[in-house]
């Protein structure tokens, strides 16, 4: 670990092992989020039934279980600094610039994680046409990157209000809701065989934008 | 107080002109009436957020609370004039489309300004200290700038792709009577002039507020 503040590549290594290492020792947010995924898509599925050829309802009924059980979970990573009171630690060695792209890259790999359980089970409970994997993969892989990006540029600004959790996903929703409007229309158009270049476009653009825009704000977010 | 009589004189004016002066538009009938109130209250709307947001940039800028006055103050005022904007929409929309609601782009947009800023006031409202709610707030305002754009001109385009546009767009041609602009207009005068008095109240207030925590 460098002493001084660092941007480096190495402190976002650093600060993305730390992460990954501290999740493994309790396993509470990915059970956690994973548990939530699971029990929203049985109701889901016990309530809806089959509904194989309406790709429009298992569309929107994916990316919701994702985004709700993401949501559980992803202010976590700030928060959890916050509550062990091992903030100022953090800020001691790295810029805020790079705990937040650890922490980006963490939530990206929590995100991945869910989705390897969370996808193959819904396609399992729920059916749906054959996927076109190609797109079926872009459309996951931007959609967890824009609300990976959101999520933790809010979950930053939340850890330091009272109530976090109740605030998260209010606070987050508008923020998410171009990302579900591109990933929904996306994963349908995929499943009805349709191009999804413009959904793609959307998702990486507005992904792309929240980056650039978390670089510029996350120095001012921690400053007492 | 004279000035605040004149404005409501101003508006008064602008209210009756709207219903007694102003012709009817063929294809909307009565409905037409609303168009006095609810187009300028939608732009004013807009004028708020976007008052927010500026201030909300120069607060990050310069550190000045008064920035942040501004800013929240147009942000709550904002949500005031949005609501009643939504809810004058949602009426003629029953009185011309058969529903209160049915996620028109326009409908769709203004509704995510609304959550937008719901939001951001919950935000300033679950933060504690003085400049630290200043700060996440106007942070939060930079992060929903860059999704107002997506949401309102992106999102739509391809998701709501089956909905027409509102019928601004047909009576938006040259034709249009030259008196419907006019009330309009004295219309929207007067409502953003209500809006940046009602704001000055409010950065006042803010601004006593800090003096008396000081003293």
């Amino acid at each position: 670990m460098p002493t001084g503040r660092s941007s480096s590549a190495g402190a976002i290594w650093a600060i993305l092992r730390k992460e990954c290492r501290s999740e493994w020792r309790t396993r509470y947010g990915m059970s956690s989020a994973l548990l939530f995924a699971v029990t929203t898509l049985t109701a889901v599925s016990f309530v809806t039934g089959r509904i194989v050829d309406r790709t429009d309802i298992l569309a929107a009924l994916l990316w919701i279980v994702l985004v709700f059980a993401a949501l559980a979970s992803l202010a976590h990573t700030f928060v959890r600094e916050v509550e062990g009171h091992t903030m100022t630690m953090l800020r001691l060695v790295a810029s805020p610039t790079s705990i937040a792209l650890g922490k980006l890259g963490f939530n990206l790999l929590f995100l991945m994680v869910l989705e390897v359980v969370t996808v193959p089970l819904f396609l399992v409970l729920m059916g749906g046409p054959p996927l076109h994997w190609g797109r079926f993969l872009a459309v996951m892989g931007l959609g967890s990157a824009a609300l990976a990006a959101a999520a933790t540029l809010v979950g930053a600004v939340i850890a330091q209000t009272r109530g976090r959790g109740a605030l998260f996903a209010a606070v987050s929703l508008p923020m998410l809701l171009p990302v579900l409007a591109g990933a929904v229309s996306g994963t349908r158009g995929q499943w009805n065989g349709v191009p999804v270049d413009a959904e793609l476009r959307l998702l990486a653009a507005y992904a792309a934008v929240l980056l650039g825009m978390s670089l510029l704000l996350y120095d001012h977010l921690w400053e007492d | 107080m004279i000035l605040r009589v004149l404005l409501f004189l101003w508006l008064a004016a602008g209210m009756i002109a709207g219903f007694l002066w102003a012709p009817l538009v063929p294809v909307l009938g009565a409905t037409t009436r609303v168009f006095y109130f609810h187009f300028p209250v939608a732009l004013v709307t807009t004028l708020a957020f976007g008052w927010s947001m500026l201030h909300s940039a120069l607060y990050l800028l310069r550190r000045d609370l008064g920035h942040d006055d501004h800013a929240a103050g147009a942000a709550e005022l904002g949500l005031l004039f949005c609501v009643v904007a939504t809810v004058s929409g949602s009426m003629w929309a029953k009185a011309m489309w058969g529903a209160y609601w049915n996620w028109d782009p326009r409908e769709t947009s203004i509704f995510f300004l609304f959550l937008i800023y719901a939001a951001y006031v919950a935000l300033r409202a679950a933060v504690d200290g003085e400049e630290r709610p200043a700060r996440l707030a106007a942070v939060y305002s930079c992060i929903a700038f860059v999704a107002v754009p997506f949401l309102i001109f992106v999102v739509p385009r391809i998701y709501f792709s089956l909905h027409p546009d509102p019928l601004f767009n047909t009576r938006g041609k040259p034709d249009i009577d030259p008196r419907i602009m006019l009330v309009a207009t004295w219309m929207f005068v007067g409502l953003t002039a209500l809006f940046f008095w009602l704001l000055s109240l409010r950065v006042r207030l803010g601004r006593i507020e800090r003096a008396r925590q000081d003293a």
